[in-house]
């Protein structure tokens, strides 16, 4: 009975002790993780500055002039092109029309379904109790 | 003896056994307890390991993130569009006495490197020193192929690299720095010490420069440049309503991520550190005083039918009508001879003072070392107050005039000019002039416009005011009459004044489309008025349909 209890002993120390050890080095694989992680955001944050200059570069007013001549046939807009009211422009799409309900914010096609479902349910509950 | 002795023995043998028993027994107890103990501890393990862990023990263990750090604040404009900012490049250097084949690693270096000569490179790389710079800042693609090379010996020196992504776009307003990234000019000089403060460097200096109007600004004033062979151009655009300047244009300029061989020609700004005599844009700040002082009224006029001598001086007019004219059309029609009569009303003292009031003569306070300070006659004598009056005589920047101007439209409020973004909100500037003078003097800029002398400004829908000015270029002992300054100042929307835009060329030639003039109605006017048609709708000015009324009256008094 000692004799058990002894090696009980003996092999719960060891199991602990190896238990500690691989809850440590799985701490130390994770804390590693984090720092190569943080050391990684660093390394982007420093690419990201080198790409945000490249932007400001590439789309520096007189480069963006000079694309638009080569590939888009735009013009300056004249005063007459310009429209401050935008009900003025001729066959504009009015959109569809919505009865106004200040609780509901879905477009119609939504509130459509959501109706229909609504409808459905109210006629599997009336059969529910009929049987 | 023997008798007592296996009682002895037993005695002590009871003895002994009861002993150890009772050691035993200690001995399990303490191994017990080392097992309590033992089993705590695995049963705590387990619990650490399998449960999740508590939130709050995250938050104390903050994941740290390496700040960049950069020795220098970023420059942005009023959008957040990069102007000026830190880079981090890496610099090449050598530990010479770890180079086995000079001659081969020079080779093989050159290759990647083409701006080196190979002789140079193989000299230093054969001097056996530890430490030699073969290039400095190298771009991220070198510095790779450099590597590439895998010589041990080649080593890279963290540096930093400012950079100016717009180029030469508005380079006189941001300046440059040297190779230390030390701040040698425009506001890269005058704010040195705050972009290279350490607590400030990571929040990015804002300017209050618009880069899309600054390169509408450039591009009309390099075309017009080119058009009319001018010697250099300048342009401001600016908000009236807070001195934030939008756009500063000097031309020629300069690159400032390369200024080595830059002459002084291309870093002088002609807006702020240039000045000149401007001409007839003056003759705004002279009705202004003397409709603010009430010495005349818009139903007056001023005899302009012959030229007015004036000690060695002779006043004509660049458009003579030879008759009486109203003051308005002594506006529009850039009389001369009428202005400096009105001045001489005014008198010296009164002039001076208004001149000085508005800061015409004093340097102006522009966040900008590169700022020059007015020319003015010491004593005002009478030819000076009829020449000043049209602004001969008088030198002041580009810069000073707009600031004026502004106050002239803005309803009368003086708004030191400023290069730094502002949050906005009300601006209370010194009252220079009454708000009622203000309405008259949009209504007489808005008629040159419309009537008169600036008609080629009319940006159509965009109700543009301005006033022309041309003068001859100062010379030893009189005017030169070929040489002249020709500007143009508009403001616009005339019914609610936002912006100011002005145009300088200087010396420009006229051509076959201007008839031959090259006064600033011809050549500076339609550089005014393609920047409105380019930026108002940028600037969220919406054109619309003139309210007529509001000149209806005044225009009345303009004969043709």
């Amino acid at each position: 009975m000692r004799k058990y209890v002894t090696a009980l002993a003996a092999i719960t120390a060891v199991a602990s002790g190896v238990a500690v050890l691989q809850l440590k080095a799985a701490v130390q694989s994770e804390l590693d993780d984090v720092k190569a992680l943080a050391q990684q955001i660093h390394e982007d944050q420093e690419a990201i500055r080198v790409i945000e200059a490249e932007w400001a570069y590439l789309t520096t007013p007189r480069i963006l002039q000079e694309r638009s001549i080569q590939f888009l046939a735009l013009m300056p807009p004249r005063a007459k092109q310009i429209v401050s009211d935008p009900s003025l422009v001729p066959f504009r799409p009015k959109g569809l029309e919505v009865e106004p309900d200040p609780g509901v914010l879905l477009p119609v096609s939504h509130e459509k379904k959501e109706n229909l479902k609504v409808k459905k349910d109210k006629d599997t509950k009336k059969k529910g109790h009929n049987l | 003896m023997t008798d007592y002795s296996p009682s002895l023995l037993n005695v002590s043998n009871e003895h002994r056994q009861s002993a150890i028993e009772i050691a035993r027994g200690r001995l399990i107890f303490a191994v017990l307890l080392f097992c309590a103990a033992f089993l705590i501890m695995v049963a705590r393990t387990m619990e650490l390991g399998l449960s999740a862990p508590a939130p709050r023990m995250i938050a104390r263990k903050q994941v740290v993130v390496p700040a960049i750090e950069m020795s220098r604040a970023d420059i942005l404009d009023r959008n957040g569009e990069i102007l000026a900012t830190n880079l981090e490049t890496s610099s090449l250097y050598v530990d010479a006495s770890a180079i086995k084949d000079p001659a081969e690693a020079a080779r093989r270096l050159v290759t990647v490197l083409p701006t080196l000569s190979q002789a140079d490179v193989e000299e230093k790389l054969a001097s056996n020193r530890k430490f030699i710079w073969l290039k400095r800042k190298l771009t991220p693609r070198q510095k790779w192929a450099v590597n590439a090379l895998g010589e041990p010996a080649f080593h890279f020196q963290r540096e930093e690299e400012r950079i100016y992504p717009q180029g030469r776009l508005a380079a006189h307003a941001i300046g440059y720095v040297d190779v230390d990234g030390k701040g040698l000019g425009g506001v890269e000089h005058f704010f040195n010490a705050r972009l290279n403060d350490d607590d400030l460097k990571t929040s990015a200096l804002k300017l209050s420069l618009d880069i899309r109007v600054q390169y509408a600004l450039a591009d009309e004033l390099e075309a017009a440049m080119r058009a009319y062979k001018a010697l250099g151009a300048a342009g401001l655009v600016m908000d009236v309503n807070s001195g934030e300047v939008l756009g500063l244009v000097s031309l020629p300029d300069y690159d400032p991520n390369n200024v080595r061989g830059i002459g002084d020609t291309e870093k002088f700004n002609r807006v702020t550190q240039g000045v000149y005599e401007l001409g007839s844009t003056f003759k705004t700040f002279t009705f202004a005083a003397a409709l603010d002082d009430g010495l005349v009224s818009l139903e007056d006029g001023y005899d302009a039918s012959k030229p007015l001598r004036v000690a060695r001086f002779t006043i004509r007019d660049d458009h003579p009508k030879n008759r009486f004219l109203t003051l308005p059309e002594i506006f529009t029609y850039s009389s001369n001879i009428g202005t400096a009569q009105m001045a001489l009303d005014l008198g010296a003292d009164r002039q001076q003072e208004f001149l000085s009031e508005l800061g015409l003569l004093q340097a102006s306070n522009i966040e900008l070392t590169e700022v020059g300070a007015p020319l003015y006659p010491s004593t005002w004598r009478k030819s000076s107050i009829m020449t000043i009056s049209y602004g001969h005589g008088i030198a002041v920047s580009p810069l000073q005039l707009a600031t004026g101007i502004s106050a002239m439209v803005n309803g009368g409020r003086l708004l030191p000019a400023t290069l730094a973004a502002d949050a906005g909100g009300r601006h209370d500037g010194k009252q220079v002039i009454s708000s009622a003078t203000s309405r008259k003097i949009r209504q007489l800029l808005r008629l040159a416009v419309s009537k008169g002398t600036g008609g080629r400004a009319n940006a159509i829908g965009y109700r543009v005011g301005g006033k022309t000015g041309t003068a001859e270029k100062p010379i030893a002992g009189g005017y030169d009459r070929k040489a002249l300054i020709s500007s143009f100042v508009g403001v616009y929307p005339m019914d609610d004044p936002k912006y100011v835009v002005f145009a300088l060329l200087d010396e420009p030639k006229g051509t076959k489309e201007t008839h031959g003039f090259a006064a600033g109605g011809w050549v500076a006017a339609p550089v005014v008025r393609n920047v409105i048609l380019r930026t108002a709708p940028l600037l969220g000015v919406s054109p619309k349909e003139e309210n007529k009324e509001l000149y209806q009256r005044v225009s009345l008094m303009i004969e043709k």
